[in-house]
């Protein structure tokens, strides 16, 4: 398998790379360390920059006005968005734009024109509301808010827990059990606009990283038909079709912080100095570079092969597990070598390491457990997938 | 949630050790215990919650023995010196999030920011989200 870079893709990312050490590292010497939104002037300014460069949206579809730029790009370019102290949960603090969900790509015109192209504009923001207080690991058995058809509409009752954003959005994707007799098959997406009566924001649900979540509940919440995204009752395959495609690059975006963190740390071991010499002469540090140099090389190798096999149209469903389970805690392991090597200071808001450390974390629990990536991938293997 | 704290009024007699060096939130009311001022003390914050209160309630006498004071009294605006009179903070390491949640509950219940927060001279609020009810005391 090939590796090695095209020149067009070397040449976007020694562009982004710059970008990202030129611009964004040296403004968020003056920001929070846990600001996560530029000042509105920076933000117009970079967004003006990254456009002006051809770069804004980089993942949007060529039908859809983007560059199309393919995944295996994707998966490196995220890799290098998010080396800097926000970089994890917000690469470049949004200045490359971010593409509409993919399953608002599966809508119909008019969903398009309602959603997906207000998005693509920035005009619109979605939440993802799949996971419930119930359980988000196996959400076919365990999404119990539930939908009853009435007329032309669904009245909705129930809530969602850990929705990202859901209190800023304009508008969310809402898994909805439609049909409680038939398993993963009554299970159907509906497209809920935040105003709608009787949806609320219950609280918003603070964790870890700087940013929190939020719990929602609906009361009689009535959506009509013609909301539904996707098929009546095809929800659960619509979600699990995205969220392979999705963790790709979620994937690659923790080697992004975790190569950050080795440079900083090499750094430091070379001009620390301890009973008369520096920590990089010492061969535990040296081993921890190592293992960091490791896990990180392993992981990358992983995450693009499994964008690979998306590029090429083959099944990835194992790989693109593999990948999130594997960088999400590859990066761990190094954010927290790098942390150790820089001993006090490792642990002080004055590093990024700390706010990383934190991030990284909550990294082998979104987008599917570092466990449900394991019985993703035992169930293709005891299926006995062709093809590998 | 709120700050779950009654206002305490400001002591410049008080040991400046009653006041926490570290990260948080906390709220400034006026003479009439409106709330006029949500920030916070974050991890760039000198001296954490204890140096904001001090820069925003003036240092007592004799302060100037102490070999601390805010580096940056100037970043926090005049008018909140001018009317702050009540106080009340938070100690968490989540300042960022908490300060943006007391602010949205705060814009949810009263439709408008703090009086104070809406200076240009205020840290700049984040974009806030919306619960679509009022937070009635929660
Ligand atoms: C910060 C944050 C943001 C999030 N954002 C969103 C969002 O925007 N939208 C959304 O819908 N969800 C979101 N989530 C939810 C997330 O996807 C779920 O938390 C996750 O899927 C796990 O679900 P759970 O928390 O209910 O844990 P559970 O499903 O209850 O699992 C608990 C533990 O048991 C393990 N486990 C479960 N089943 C098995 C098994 N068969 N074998 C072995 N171990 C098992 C799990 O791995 C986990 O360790 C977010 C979560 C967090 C923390």
């Amino acid at each position: 398998m090939d590796m090695q870079r095209t020149e067009e893709q070397q040449l976007i990312i020694d562009t982004v790379r710059k970008f990202i050490r030129e611009e964004i590292r040296p403004l968020e010497a003056d920001l929070d360390p846990d600001a996560y939104e530029l000042n509105p002037e920076d933000d117009e300014r970079l967004r003006a920059m990254v456009k002006e460069m051809g770069m804004y949206q980089m993942g949007l579809p060529v039908e859809y006005g983007g560059p199309g730029v393919d995944i295996v790009t994707r998966t490196m370019l995220a890799e290098e968005m998010s080396q800097h102290r926000a970089g994890l949960y917000a690469p470049a603090y949004g200045a490359f734009g971010s593409s509409p969900p993919e399953h608002l790509y599966k809508g119909t015109d008019e969903q398009k024109e309602k959603y997906l192209y207000p998005v693509i504009r920035g005009e619109k923001h979605a939440f993802f509301g799949l996971s419930e207080p119930s359980g988000g690991s196996d959400p076919a058995r365990s999404i119990r808010t539930r939908g009853v058809r009435d007329g032309d509409s669904w009245v909705i009752n129930g809530g969602k827990l850990w929705n990202s954003g859901a209190d800023t959005a304009d508008f969310g994707i809402v898994y909805v059990r439609t049909d409680p007799t038939k398993g993963r098959q009554g299970i159907t997406a509906f497209l809920v606009d935040t105003d709608t009566p009787g949806f609320r924001v219950q609280r918003l649900v603070q964790v870890l990283r700087s940013h929190y979540t939020t719990e929602l509940s609906f009361t009689d919440m009535r959506i009509p038909h013609s909301q539904i995204l996707g098929e009546e009752g095809g929800g659960f395959a619509l979600a699990n079709d995205t969220l392979a495609h999705n963790r790709i690059p979620y994937a690659s975006a923790c080697l992004g912080i975790a190569v950050y963190a080795q440079e900083l740390a090499i750094e430091w071991a070379k001009q620390r100095v301890t009973f008369g010499e520096p920590l990089a002469n010492r061969q535990a540090i040296q081993w921890m570079l190592v293992d960091n140099e490791i896990d990180m090389r392993t992981s990358r190798w992983i995450a693009l092969d499994a964008a690979a096999r998306a590029q090429r149209g083959e099944s990835f469903r194992f790989e693109s597990s593999m990948a999130k389970l594997l960088c999400t805690e590859a990066a761990g392991r190094v954010i927290d070598r790098c942390m150790q090597i820089h001993g006090g200071l490792g642990m002080a808001k004055d590093m990024p390491f700390e706010r990383w450390y934190r991030e990284v974390r909550i990294r082998r629990i979104g987008e599917g457990t570092s466990e449900i990536q394991r019985v993703v991938m035992a169930r293709d293997l005891l299926n006995v997938r062709s093809g590998s | 949630m709120r700050i779950r704290k009654d206002w305490s009024s400001w002591d410049p007699g008080m040991s400046f050790k009653t006041l926490p060096g570290a990260m948080g939130i906390y709220e400034i009311a006026d003479e009439q215990k409106n709330c006029i001022y949500i920030s916070y003390a974050g991890g760039a914050s000198p001296y954490g919650l204890r140096g904001e209160l001090y820069a925003i309630f003036g240092m007592p006498a004799g302060a100037d023995k102490w070999n601390w004071s805010h580096p940056h009294p100037e970043s926090i605006p005049a008018e909140v010196k001018q009317r702050a009179k009540y106080y009340r903070y938070e100690v968490t390491h989540n300042y960022y999030s908490r300060w943006i949640e007391d602010l949205t509950r705060f814009s949810e219940d009263y439709e408008t920011l703090p009086e104070l927060n809406k200076l240009a001279t205020a840290p700049r609020a984040p974009h806030l989200g919306r619960y679509h009810w009022k937070s009635e005391g929660i």
